[in-house]
Formats: structure tokens, sequence, C-alpha cells
């Protein structure tokens, strides 16, 4: 008992004795990770981690600038040009820097491409993690006249495909195909091709035995940074390229930047032992803290001291779901009166402390283009909840609110409400809106989740309602996912979509110009304040704690939230440090 | 000795057996559920990709998943007859030697332990990486756990023999049972907050794994005695009380008032006569910790950052990595047979009134 | 028996008594206590809070993460303790006492099973299992019982059998229920409905009963080859009656310490359940789950002295109790 009192001394600050802070051994940075990336091949990509390792280890055609928020070239040249093919294709043509090279001196062509995109749609390889997101791409065109020139052939028409298109790590064809063997194929008759096929079933035996989920040298990227060393569940090393062919780029562009000459990613499960890491100097950044920690951090002076704190607001919202399948939601002044019950305002002070942002629908605030802000905030209204259920038809009575349901016997309004268990937000949120509910004799019966169960809960319908957070990004307006009719099995769990739902979702997702864009996300935000299938309650913030002497960070609102190959060591913030 | 080899033979096979029967039991029984582990690698949890599912409607989605089953190669039938029921009549289906249960089974008997779901990486190497890090923490723990246990054990019970404890006998027995009543892991976090704490005492480094290999040996060490020391405090308070409990019995037993009238200190008393009648109970908790040593402490493992076997297990538990799952399963079921078997010996050993069941 | 030893126990015996009647009645009459917070129920404006005793109004013992005040849940999580956890730890001893107690007892040998309970346990495990040819095979084989029933009642002098090994089946199960990691266990029940009560207990039991049956079947190892056995054997006694009567109140000695103490465990693992979604809603107070809180506020000293102090007590109090059973006898 006696150190857990300490330790509250230690959060009101009013004790300060820390150990000189170590040497920084030269221009290195240690960096928290909570898990192991599993697996580096940039193929299968378990979690978060193995994606941001795979941009340090490779290039990509476009990368996200996280300086600006937006896609721009990094191994093309330039943002792909589009050409619309009747109403049903559409051409990306790249051109690939000149200077792009792999460690060897070959430089990065065409058929590297080509060959990526077959070792991404080839069956019987661990791809469906790459496949999914370029499953328009149907085929490759290469260019006779220009080894760096290619043209992708995609299915459909949008706006997004000229950046998601150039997401992809690309990997040298010569390390896993010396002999061209696939150079015969298309990528849409890879993509066709049976499991059994020679040749394919040949590279197939050749990845397995390369082992590259756990021995990335194998398949050398042309990324800044090789890896040095990886202890699993306990540390990867990356080091700095000596020779790297964007080094001689003038100006460098931001996503070819590269400066820490190693970075150093210390994995620490446990948040709290995080934190202490990072007070003993063991670790220099700290990403995605939680709210408390990340206050108990800033009201300690010492670690005011030689810590920078920073704070945005991310593209993850935390939402509540109805399952609009059940007769007792079917409705929308139902589904609307129970958001009611919900008090976001309150809700992000307790959980979040306060950082984070609440939000009228699903468009980010921040982004002034589209963002309507003149609808109201989803606010707690109980009288209004109370109207609205009136209004939807149910009675109060002694027993609770039912109505007389068309064809069978009355309905009882009674909902069973999921969420992860292992999410103290959700909790609170949860028990305050049962506790809302109460007031007006609804009752609402709590299921907290385990993570992997509730995934399949929510994809079979059995909830009344939910709480998850809904992850968006700022590059594409896309709600089809989550509440187009047509993923009902997949990823809207709310099972909601009606034809003019569906109608505006689309047309949302394929409008051209930002101010047709603008009228119909307008359109969009009001229609899910009407139709209510889910309540977005506000955004989260993503929080990162940094040695002080750190510059060039890039906090972001996009995953991990920091830019790692830009960190630099401030010039007077150690002279040791600046020798290497 | 013959027949002591004859017990330990019979122990050992008995012990295979059981733990293969269980570890059939659970891969049956997990791969039942396969489609989930499938549904996990196609998207993590609660990050369901929004451009994925533009693209992909529910066809390629099954698609996708096929793939999957056919790449981890749970396309075969389960085992080798399968059991179907249709408005009430049960049918029974024999598919062969090509099952998946058989295919284990003889990977198995080649010391084969299978590859994992996630990334089709050997299951063998993992583990003993994992143990590498579990045995010397709990061992060492166990090892400190004993010693605490029959030093606080027999002061406890060192005292003039009346019934209740008094003065600060009965304050260590209050601490011990406050010990007891902690959760672990609010344990492990509050030795972290007061032996790792730039606000506090800070003489610990503040998680286990290594930062570099390059590290001293000394080091090194440094690092366990966090972890250990959290693992000791859990188990000690059961094991001393237990002990304690045991010896003040055998105190106020009649042979002890004898033994005292022919003036025997307490002391010869307690280590002479009682300590051997009441080590029973300290052997069974001690057999009881055994297999902790392969199945590790999730706990404490994850707080102090150690990459042990009980996180391996649990980890892949949560991503429903079947095949490290059985594994693990296998292994921690060895560890407590044969740990049980141990007690068995250990008991004789300690009274020799005890016969060896056979 | 000297006087003041008499009082000292008296001392301990009443104070248990008295704790444990304290929470039994805080648990039955929290709702209706004068509580100015209802429990389960979030004061947002208060979250993870020490006790500040100025403000109004006060949240005595201060407010967990999730603002609930921890005044409330721990009276309210008092009935959880009475209703769960103390029938769960007492029913998880019988239960081992009387397991660990047979298979130390018979050993794998001792107990033999006549060949008429064999077959007519096959013929049970045919038909359960609906092998093929269901009907004729169990039917069979409950005939062959029935000749061998006959045979023996009319021919043998002497009971003949095969032995049940009740000491390997009994390692067995110890073993399952220790290799099968806990999460396993629970990802079977979290499927399904929600646990009531009774559930939750048989789940409790399950997770905790191969402790003291393991330290039983030790101790009934020796007690089994003490002379007083021996001489109640010799006397003629049934074996069934030597076992309960004679054999099992010593075996079961070590319980009285440990089993008081197993109460803290089944406390914290309702905390492990809630997080894996087994168990009681996280609306209903327990002090599982007050404890719990303290893995995501490590700082909250006020929950771990509050939580924490009451079931040290509660395990003192069990303590004198199970100390006061012992001297009885």
């Amino acid at each position: 008992m006696k150190y857990l009192w300490f330790s509250w001394v230690l959060v009101l600050g009013s004790s300060s004795c820390s150990l000189p802070a170590k040497q920084q051994a030269g221009t290195t940075v240690n960096i928290r990770w909570n898990r192991d990336p599993e697996n580096l091949s940039p193929l299968a990509q378990p979690n978060q981690n193995a994606v941001d390792a795979a941009t340090l280890l490779h290039c990509s055609l476009l990368q996200v600038d996280l300086s600006t928020g937006t896609y721009s070239p990094a191994l093309a040249d330039s943002l792909p040009r589009t050409r619309l093919l009747g109403d049903s294709l559409t051409h990306l043509q790249y051109q690939l820097r000149r200077a792009a090279s792999w460690d060897n001196g070959r430089p990065v062509l065409a058929t590297d491409v080509a060959f990526t995109l077959k070792l991404i749609f080839c069956p019987g390889l661990p791809n469906e993690k790459a496949r999914a997101p370029l499953g328009f791409i149907r085929d490759i065109k290469l260019d006779p006249t220009n080894p760096r020139r290619f043209t992708l052939v995609c299915r459909g028409q949008a706006p997004e495909f000229s950046f998601e298109s150039g997401d992809f790590a690309i990997v040298p064809e010569d390390a896993l195909d010396p002999t061209h063997s696939l150079r015969k194929f298309s990528v849409a008759s890879v993509a066709t091709a049976n499991a059994t096929e020679p040749t394919l079933a040949a590279l197939v035996t050749r990845y397995q035995q390369a082992d590259l989920g756990r021995n990335p040298k194998r398949l050398p990227g042309c990324g800044p940074y090789k890896l040095a060393k990886w202890k699993t569940n306990q540390y990867l090393t990356f080091e700095r390229k000596t020779h790297w062919w964007a080094d001689n780029l003038r100006p460098a562009p931001f996503v070819l930047q590269a400066k820490p000459a190693k970075l150093h990613f210390r994995i620490i499960a446990d948040d709290a032992t995080a934190a202490l890491a990072l007070r003993r100097h063991e670790l220099d950044v700290l990403p995605q803290v939680s709210a408390r920690d990340f206050k108990r951090l800033q009201e300690s002076s010492a670690a005011r001291q030689s810590f920078a704190f920073y704070s945005t607001v991310s593209y993850e919202v935390v939402t509540a779901g109805f399952n609009t399948r059940r007769p007792l939601l079917r409705d929308s002044l139902t589904r609307q009166a129970l958001s009611k019950l919900f008090a976001p305002a309150r809700l992000l002070q307790a959980t979040q402390l306060g950082q984070g942002q609440r939000t009228v629908g699903l468009v980010h605030p921040g982004d002034r283009r589209y963002y309507a802000s003149n609808l109201p905030l989803p606010a707690y209204n109980l009288p209004q909840a109370q109207t609205l259920l009136q209004r939807a038809g149910w009675t109060q009575q002694a027993t609770g609110w039912t109505r007389s349901a068309v064809g069978s016997q009355a309905e009882r309004l009674a909902l069973m409400l999921r969420y992860r268990t292992d999410e103290p937000t959700f909790q609170t949120i949860a028990l305050q809106f049962k506790a809302a509910a109460a007031l007006l004799n609804i009752p609402v019966e709590l299921r907290p989740t385990e993570s992997s169960l509730l995934t399949t809960a929510l994809r079979e319908g059995n909830f009344d309602m939910y709480i998850r957070i809904q992850k968006g990004n700022p590059f594409a307006f896309d709600y089809a996912a989550m509440l187009h009719s047509r993923n009902a099995k997949e990823g809207n769990f709310t099972k909601f979509g009606t034809p003019a739902t569906d109608r505006l979702i689309e047309a949302v997702a394929t409008a051209e110009t930002p101010v047709q864009k603008r009228q119909l996300l307008y359109r969009f935000q009001v229609m899910l304040q009407q139709q209510a299938p889910l309540v977005p309650l506000f955004f989260l913030s993503y929080r990162l704690v940094a040695d002080r002497r750190l510059q060039n960070l890039y906090p972001s609102a996009l995953r991990p939230g920091y830019s790692a190959p830009t960190i630099t060591w401030a010039a007077n913030a150690a002279p040791a440090l600046a020798q290497q | 000795m013959t027949l002591l080899g004859r017990w330990l033979v019979a122990q050992v096979g008995r012990a295979a057996l059981a733990a293969w029967a269980i570890a059939s039991l659970v891969f049956l029984l997990s791969r039942l559920d396969s489609a989930k582990a499938t549904d996990l690698l196609l998207s993590e949890v609660d990050s369901l990709n929004s451009t994925a599912l533009r693209t992909d409607t529910d066809a390629t989605q099954r698609q996708a998943r096929q793939a999957i089953k056919q790449r981890l190669g749970l396309e075969a039938p389960l085992f080798y007859v399968t059991r179907t029921q249709q408005v009430g009549v049960v049918k029974w289906h024999w598919h062969g030697l090509h099952n998946q249960y058989h295919q284990w089974l003889v990977g198995l008997l080649h010391g084969q332990l299978g590859l994992s779901f996630r990334d089709g990486q050997p299951i063998g190497p993992r583990w003993r990486a994992a143990l590498a890090y579990t045995l010397p923490l709990t061992g060492l723990a166990t090892l400190g756990a004993i010693a605490g246990a029959l030093l606080l054990g027999l002061t406890l019970a060192g005292g003039p023999s009346a019934p209740a404890l008094s003065g600060w006998r009965a304050g260590l027995h209050t601490l011990l049972t406050g010990l007891q009543a902690l959760p672990l892991f609010a344990l492990a976090l509050g030795l972290l907050f007061t032996l790792a704490n730039p606000d506090m005492l800070n003489i610990l480094p503040a998680y286990a794994g290594s930062a570099d290999t390059d590290e001293l040996w000394d080091q090194q060490a440094l690092r366990l005695v966090l972890p250990v020391l959290a693992l000791v405090l859990a188990v000690l308070p059961e094991l001393a009380l237990l002990l304690a409990h045991t010896l003040r019995h055998e105190l106020g037993s009649d042979y002890a008032t004898t033994a005292r009238a022919k003036g025997l200190s307490n002391r010869q008393l307690l280590q002479k006569h009682a300590l051997p009648n009441a080590i029973l109970p300290l052997l069974t908790a001690f057999a009881g910790l055994l297999p902790t040593l392969v199945a590790g402490a999730v706990v404490v493992e994850k707080i102090f950052s150690v990459p042990g076997t009980g996180r391996l297990l649990a980890e892949a538990v949560a991503m429903h990595d079947y095949p490290v799952v059985v594994a693990g399963v296998l292994l921690t079921a060895l560890a407590r047979l044969l740990a049980l078997a141990l007690a068995d010996a250990l008991y004789a050993w300690a009274d020799p009134r005890i016969r060896l069941l056979s | 028996m000297s006087q003041p030893v008499f009082r000292a126990r008296a001392t301990g015996f009443w104070f248990g008594v008295s704790w444990l009647l304290l929470v039994l009645g805080g648990g039955l009459l929290a709702p209706w206590l004068p509580l100015v917070f209802p429990p389960a129920v979030p004061d947002l404006q208060h979250i993870a809070e020490a006790p500040l005793w100025a403000s109004s109004p006060t949240h005595w013992l201060g407010t967990d993460l999730q603002g609930r005040d921890v005044l409330t849940e721990l009276l309210y999580g008092a009935w959880q303790v009475v209703s769960v956890s103390l029938p769960a730890t007492l029913l998880a001893t019988i239960v081992g006492a009387l397991t660990g107690g047979a298979a130390g007892f018979w050993g794998n040998k001792g107990l033999r099973v006549s060949w008429a309970g064999w077959l007519a346990g096959a013929a049970a495990g045919w038909w359960a299992l609906a092998l093929p040819g269901r009907g004729p095979c169990s039917l069979a084989l409950v005939g062959l019982a029935g000749l061998a029933w006959w045979y023996q009642r009319s021919h043998a002098a002497k009971p003949s059998g095969w032995p049940l090994p009740l000491d390997s089946l009994f390692q067995s199960a110890l073993t399952l229920l220790g290799a099968v990691p806990r999460l396993v266990l629970v990802l079977v029940f979290a499927a399904g409905p929600a646990l009531g009560t009774v559930q939750l207990v048989v789940l409790l039991v399950l997770v905790a009963w191969p402790e003291p049956a393991s330290q039983v079947r030790a101790q009934m190892l020796r007690v089994r080859e003490l002379s007083f056995v021996d001489a109640a054997r010799a006397a003629g006694l049934a074996p069934t009656r030597v076992w309960y009567r004679h054999a099992l109140p010593h075996a079961c000695r070590p319980l009285l310490a440990t089993a008081p103490l197993s109460l803290a465990g089944l406390i914290g693992l309702e905390s492990t359940l809630a997080f894996l979604g087994v168990g009681r809603p996280p609306d209903v107070p327990s002090w599982g789950n007050l404890l719990g809180a303290l893995q995501q506020e490590p700082s909250a000293w006020w929950i771990l002295a509050s939580a924490g102090g009451t079931l040290v007590l509660t395990l003192l109090a069990l303590q004198q109790l199970a100390q006061q059973l012992g001297k009885r006898r």
C-alpha cells in the first residue's frame, strides 16, 4: 500500500529526483513499440508496427507525406497521369525516378513493379492482406520504349485510385525470381491461375524457403534502412544505409528523408512500464500514450523539463451503432431517440480528459472544406429522447416502453449493448448510457465481449447496439464499407442501407470536383443525423511524448502518429551526439 | 532400486499417454473453431480497412478465406471419422489417414510441433526461445519462494506455544495475509513504481527485456530482480502460512509434548521433528508451482516485458493461433504430470511410511 | 486449558464472526442504506478521483476509473462476495477434499468395480455416443452385464472385477485443468450467453478445486498408513466408512490454512474474467472489478486502500474461523 501512496506523490509532482540522462550514442532514436511486428515480409503485415517497419525497409511508388497529410511521389517521380476509359476502366501512368536503385546498384524498373504485383496476386502465398486494398488493379502494361514507365489498368473509376494504386512496397525481382520466369505471365493471369501451375508453385516454394517474415535481408528493399538486429518481443534495430539512392536528390522530398543513423524500437507491452522507461531515458519517443498517462507525465515537473508533449486529433472516431435489422431499431426515430441518451461532451472530458473533438458526423472536424459545422452536435437530451420515442409509436408504461408491432404481439424496448472488454473508455460510455436509459425506464444489458469474439458477434448481427472505434483517413470519402447495404455481411455492422442512401454514398465516393463533393458530403452528414444508424461520439487524439531535444517529429493524425525517419537531435542538445 | 526404476518407467509412460490425450483433445476442440483463426488473419480486430472493403465484395472475402484455409491445411477432414447428424439420424464417416489429426500426430512423433497459423514459422524454436527467458525467471522465483517460506514458516511457528500469535509474529502474519490479498498485477506495478521510478527509488531497470546484445551479464541479472521479486512475493504468503499452520499443529501434538518433557528445546523440536512431518503440504505446493516453470507467468511477463512462454501462450490464444496453443498445452501437461510424479517420489522420501502408488 | 488462552481464542473468533456478519449485512442491506451515489452510475465529473472530503456531495472513498463511487461499489460488492465468492470457495474446498481424499485413499488399485459395472458403463457410453449399431450393441452389452451380475451373485464367493484407476483419472483431470490455458477454458464460456450466478460458481469451482484436492491427496497418502486407520480397517469397518469418518478429517488439515486464502484468488479471478467478458455484467458491483481498476490506474491508492483493506480483513476473519474449526476437532 505504501508504495502506491508514494506514486501518488509522483502524480502531484512534489518530488523530483531523476538520474542524469544516459548519453545517447550517435544519432540513435529509441522508440517504443507496444508489440512485436511478428512478420517483416511486405506481403503480410499483421499489425501497425510491421507496416511502419516496411516503410523503413522498402519504398512505394507514392507515400504519405506527414508534413502535408497527402500522398506524394516516392519511387515514382510524380503522381500518376489518370486516363478514364469508357465508364468502367481507369489507366494510371507512372514514371519511376531515374535515381532509384537497389542496394546492388541495379536500377528500379517497371519490371520490378510488375513482379511485385504478381507476387501480391499469386495464389498460395500469404498475401491476402496486401491484395485486399489493391483489388481494383487488373493489369500492368510496360512501356517498350521506356523501362521506367508503365501503366496500371484498373477496374472501375474513383478519384482515390490515383494514390491508392501507388501505396505498396516494391520488391526486387532478382531476389525471388532471378530467371525472370514470371515475365511470361500477365498480372491478370497470375491472379486467376491455379496454385498448382508449376512456375507459380516454384515461386511459392522459393518464397517459403526464404522465410522472408523473419529474414527481410533476403528480399532487400530500396528503403533507407536495413534491419540490423531483431530479438522477438524485445527490440528491433534499423541501421541507416551508408549509401542510399535518394541521398543525392536535391531538394530531398519529405518522404525520402532518413536522418537517424539508427532507429531502435523497444518492445514494451505494458503502458505503465513504458512511461517509466521514458522517464528513465531508456526511450526517446513514446507514441500512442493514454490520456491518463499523458496527464500524469505532464503533471510531473521533472518530466516537463525533459520531455515535449504533442497531441493531435486523429481520424479515429468512437461510435455507437445500432443493429438496424432488429424490429426495435428499424425506424430512425427510435435510433435518434436513443442517440440522445449519450452524453458526448461529458464522456470526452471523463475518458479522454478533454483531449479529442466532438463531431457532427464521420467527417473529420479539422477538414474545413467538408465538415458540416452548422449541424448540431449530438448531445444528451432526455426530454427530447422521450418525445422522439413517443413519436416512434412507443408508449411508456409501468413496465417499460411498448408498442404494437405489425402482425405480432406488442414489442418491448430492451437493448443489449456490446463493446470490447479491454477498453475502459467503452466501459464508461456503456455505463453512462445504461444509467441514462434507466432514467427513462429502458432496460439495457451490457455485454462486454472479448475482442476476437466481438467481430464475429457484430458480423453475425448478434447485438442491438455496439460501441467501437471507427477508423478513417483524410484521403478518401468512401463510406460504403461501413454504411452501404452491399457490405451488410462484412464491414457494415449496422446492416444499414436504403437505395437512396446507397446512391448518396456512391455519389460521394465518386464525386469529382470539390464543390460537388462538398454538397454531397453535406447531404451525407445530414442523412447520417436523420437516419442515425450510428452516432459518432467524438474523435480521439493521438498523444505523443518525446525528448525535448528531438526535432522534426511531425506529430500526425495518421498512424503511427509521428515520422520516425525525419527525427533529428537538436544541434545544441548534446555535443557528443553530432559526431556521427 | 529396481522397484523405483519400474515405478519411474510406469510414471513416465503414463504421463506421456495422458499428455497425448489432453493435447489431442485440445487439438480437436480448437480446430472445430478454425473459422475464427482465418478471420483474424484476414483483418486485425477492429481495423477493418475501408478501402479493402470497398473493393472486396463478399465473394472475394470468401475466396480469400478459402485460400487461407488451403494454405494452413485446414481443408482436410479433421479426424479419422466424423459424425454428422441429420434429422435425428446419426451417421459416421471414415476418412482414412488423410486428415488433420493424423498429420499432426505423425509430425509430433517426428518431434515437430507444427507451424504457426499466423506467420508459418515452426513452433519448436519459438517455444525454446521463450523458455530461455521463462526458465531462469520462474526457476529462481520457485527457489526463492521455497527458501522464503521455510524461513518465514519456521519464524512464525517458533514463538511460545500459545495457540494465538502475539506481538510482531501476529503483525507478520497479517502482512503475509495482506500480500495474499493483492492481485499479482498490483504487486508487480507497486514494485515497479517504487524501485524503478525516477521520482522514487531509481535503482532497478524498469523492464526485463534486454535493451541491447552488448549488455554485461550483471546488468542482465539486474533486470531479472524485479520480476523474480514480484513472483516470489505472490506465492510466498500461501506457502509460508501453510507451513506455519502445520508446524504449529505438530508442536501441539502429543509427541511434541513428550519431547519437550525430555528436555528438547523448541528450536530442536521444530527442526528435527516437526518439520519433517509438516513438510508434506509444502512439497505439494512446490509440485504445483513446477508447471509454471514451463507455462510462465503472463502478468509479470507483460509488465516487465519478458518475452517468455506465458505471453507467447496468451497471445497465441488471443490470436487463435492454435498450433502454438496446442504445443503449449502439450508441454505444460507433460511438465505437470512429471511434477506430480516427482511430488509422489518426494513424499515417499520425506516420509518413509508412504508407499509409492503404482 | 488456561483462561487467558481461551480468551485469546475467543477474541479472534468473535472478530471473525462479526466481520463476516458485517459483510453479509452490508451486501444485504446496501439497497436500503442512505448512500449518496447509486451503484454502477458513473459520475463523469469525478473520474478516478481520490477522496476529497471538502466537496459536496462527497465521494467518501473516492471514485474508480469509470467514475463510480468506491464506497457504494464496496457495499454492493459485498453481496457478490457472499453470494458467489464464498460459496465457490467452500464448494471448491469440499469438492477438492472429496476427490483428492478418494484418489489418495484408494489409489489406482484400491477400488474394484465388478464386471457387471464395467459392462453397464460400456453400454451407456455406446448409447450416448450413438456409435454404429447403437440399439443392438448397447442392448447386447446390457445383456452381458446382467449375465455377469447373475454369475457373480450365484457362483463366485469373492467379489471379482477390475480396479478403477481412480488416482490416474484424478491426476489426468488435474493436469487437464492445469495445462489448458485458463483463457481457452473461458473462451468456451464467453461465446455463449451471459453466465448466471450458479454457472459462475460452477466455473469458479472448476478452476479452483485442483489446489485443495492435491493437498488432501498428499496428506491422505500419509494418513492411510497411520496406525489408527489400520486399526479401523482391522475392526471390520467398511472402507467407505473408514475413509470418511477416520481418514478424511485428518487429511483435510492443511485446508484450514489454505482455503481461507483462496478466497483472494477467486475474487482476483473475477477481474480476469471480466477482462475476458465472462462473468457478471460490469454493472454488477464487485470487489474484483474494483481491484481490477488498479491495472489501468496504478496510482489509485484509495482503491487499493479501501478494497484491498476490506479484502484483507475478510481473509483474516476467515482464517480465525478456520483456526477455531481446527481447535474443535
